[in-house]
């Protein structure tokens, strides 16, 4: 019964992967989920250092670009050398590959966590990016490095042209990959993972090298990393310094913290909010990376535990059957809240149009609605919608923070200290 | 054998000398305590004795070996497991998960990951039962955090004690405790290091000639007293040093 419990959600998930193409069946589509796919595992592995192991590292990059590029060349190899590599088994080499690199580098960067760690993970990230412009042989130089993934022997007929064939492919190894790391976790390192993390000194009381511990967590985690490399070398054929810099190692902490370290689901949900914001979100607007960094700093100083947080705090309610009382002040509150936002965002994008525009040019649709932006109106208006909402959701507020507390009380006051505690926490 | 042996041993911070030449045998299967006014060098001497700072000199041997240059992780490893002054537990993690990490190594699970713990039927019972014989089996699932302070410390003894090491040593374990959780605590250190070799550490006037064999009195880094409570109690150097300060204060 508890292998139903806990495979179940595996199989959905399978399931769910499996139908996704045949509901969104344009190319474009297909394109970002296998942009999500590889975040996801990406995201995953670095919460591995993050949220498991409590290593902030600004150097996650290195491991997937170096697998990544390794799998690049190896499929020049399978072009022009004829060796016999399957595509599908390409990420396995980019996870050793990155596992080696994690092996040596770990070797040294974990003796310490927090500070020391960091800043060593920042060098290395530098370092390795530096690399990249000096040893063109390996990196490419400036143009990277690029490749064919239709030369290699087909496997059951199929030769990976068509970008369909790409998405089975990243998915199967998004399934393999998570299920991976989720099993690691619940193994006897990956639980001394999290108690090193909690507090090194006690580990070792108990037995445990906080430093092996933590070097054990960053290899596999090194060894994740390479197979998201090697996903991205397969679905986008070339690889440049891009792949290996520090910005690249900044959005995946970004894209970890806003899913929620905290949970296992963090990074996943993080992952696919961050692409479908990128992928999306940066079509309608050219400020979208604006609105990323206001929603990080929001999270970061308001839901410390991310999205997944946000979703995980509500199972108190729910267990108490009073999710449904919070319906009507969560639409009194959360809803201005929205329209404040959106009308804050309108003002925010008149405000770039009416700067950056061409000399003359008044004219701006917003939502579908064509208006001139050098008259007054439309800024009056967006700052009395967004003065009114917030006004709303002022007055409201208080009640959404009652609601809140009675639905996270049990109906018999035999609460114990520790479960009142639990709520406070949970409300926090 | 004794189960801990300190010989010489000196630690300065700097100029500064906080042991000066303990010696200190310590029998197998011994409740010992080790008294001193504040800043005697207690706590020091405990974290010399479990490899979390170095010697300056002198030598300490736990069952006849020689603990130079090990780290704590490897004292743990040969039988001797310790609780601190200021609570230390796994906060994030369940009152379960904590002690079943506590229980990891010793069942030899070192650091696997061909193993799920959830599937490990003898680690996950042995955990259940020393939650048992600790009573803190309702808060199981619990974050360890969010446990009362009394809750928290008998969780931490619970951890010290789990991994089956030799020689246990506690640091103040009932420190901030009211009289009845003390109490309490008191009975549970009794039950749970029988047959084993106790070392502590208590200001705790009361709790300290209750529970132990033998009492070492430590002042300014030097042992003046190592002997019966009885002794200690009549000792004319630890009355002047100390305890007649001390009984006048618990009275």
């Amino acid at each position: 019964m508890l292998q139903g419990r806990v495979f179940a959600p595996w199989v959905l998930c399978a399931i769910a992967l499996l139908l996704f193409p045949y509901v969104f069946q344009s190319n474009s589509a297909i394109t970002i989920m296998n942009q999500m796919a590889i975040t996801i595992v990406f995201a995953l592995s670095y919460n591995m250092l993050l949220g498991q192991g409590g290593m902030l590292s600004f150097g996650h990059a290195v491991y997937m670009g170096l697998g990544g590029f390794m799998c690049i060349h190896l499929l020049n190899f399978v072009e022009y050398d004829e060796w016999w590599i399957p595509l599908p088994l390409l990420p396995l080499f980019g996870g050793l590959f990155g596992l080696l690199f994690a092996l040596i580098i770990g070797f040294f960067s974990t003796r310490r966590a927090g500070t020391v760690f960091a800043m060593i993970s920042l060098g290395i990230g530098e370092l390795v990016a530096a690399c990249s412009i000096i040893v063109v042989v390996f990196f490419g130089g400036e143009e990277g490095v690029s490749g064919d993934r239709t030369y290699g022997p087909t496997v059951l007929g199929f030769d990976f042209a068509t970008q369909k064939e790409v998405y089975y492919l990243t998915a199967i190894w998004l399934l393999i990959a998570a299920l991976g790391m989720y099993l690691f976790s619940r193994t006897p390192v990956g639980r001394m993972a999290n108690a090193v993390r909690d507090n090194p000194e006690r580990a070792e009381f108990l037995g445990y090298s906080q430093r092996a511990v933590r070097y054990y967590s960053f290899c596999v985690s090194g060894f994740f990393a390479g197979i998201a490399g090697g996903l991205f070398a397969i679905n986008y054929e070339i690889l440049t310094e891009e792949n290996l810099n520090l910005a690249t190692s900044g959005t995946i902490l970004l894209v970890t913290f806003l899913g929620g370290v905290g949970h296992f689901v963090g990074p996943i949900i993080g992952a696919i909010v961050f692409t479908l914001l990128q992928t999306v979100l940066s079509l309608q607007t050219e400020i979208w990376q604006l609105y990323l960094g206001i929603l990080f700093v929001v999270t970061v100083m308001f839901f410390p535990a991310g999205l997944a947080g946000l979703f995980a705090i509500h199972n108190g309610p729910l267990q108490q059957g009073k999710l449904m009382t919070l319906t009507v002040p969560y639409l009194k509150t959360v809803l201005p809240a929205i329209i404040g936002l959106l009308a804050c965002a309108g003002l925010l994008e008149m405000l770039f149009h009416h700067r950056h525009a061409a000399t003359g040019e008044h004219h701006m649709s917003l939502m579908g609605v064509e208006f001139a932006v050098n008259s007054v109106w439309p800024w009056l208006l967006l700052l009395v919608v967004a003065a009114v909402c917030f006004m709303i959701v002022r007055a409201t507020a208080g009640d959404l923070r009652d609601a809140w507390q009675a639905a996270n009380t049990p109906d018999t006051p035999a609460g114990t200290l520790a479960e009142d505690k639990r709520q406070a926490g949970g409300s926090a | 054998m004794s189960a801990l042996q300190l010989t010489d041993v000196t630690k300065s911070f700097g100029k500064t000398e906080i042991i000066r030449g303990v010696n200190l045998a310590v029998k197998q299967g011994e409740r010992h305590a080790i008294i001193g006014p504040n800043g005697a060098g207690k706590s020091t001497l405990f974290n010399l004795i479990t490899g979390r700072f170095p010697l300056t000199s002198g030598t300490i041997a736990l069952n006849g070996r020689d603990l130079k240059g090990l780290a704590p992780y490897q004292i743990n490893r040969l039988g001797l497991s310790r609780s601190f002054q200021i609570t230390n537990i796994f906060p994030r993690m369940s009152v379960f998960e904590n002690v079943r990490c506590a229980l990891l190594w010793t069942q030899g699970f070192r650091y696997s990951f061909r193993h799920l713990v959830a599937r490990q039927r003898k680690l996950n019972d042995a955990a259940d039962e020393l939650l048992n014989s600790i009573n803190l089996q309702s808060r199981r699932d619990i974050p360890a955090g969010l446990l009362s302070y009394a809750e928290q410390r008998t969780l931490e003894i619970g951890i010290t004690i789990a991994g089956g090491a030799g020689v246990i040593m506690l640091d103040e374990p009932t420190a901030g405790m009211s009289a009845s959780e003390t109490e309490y605590v008191v009975n549970l250190i009794r039950d749970v290091t029988v047959g084993k070799t106790l070392i502590m550490v208590e200001h705790d006037m009361g709790v300290v000639f209750d529970l132990s064999d033998t009492i070492s009195v430590l002042v300014y880094g030097e042992i003046i007293a190592s002997d019966t409570p009885a002794n200690v109690r009549a000792n004319d150097r630890v009355q002047q040093a100390y305890l007649g300060a001390a009984i006048e204060a618990e009275h």
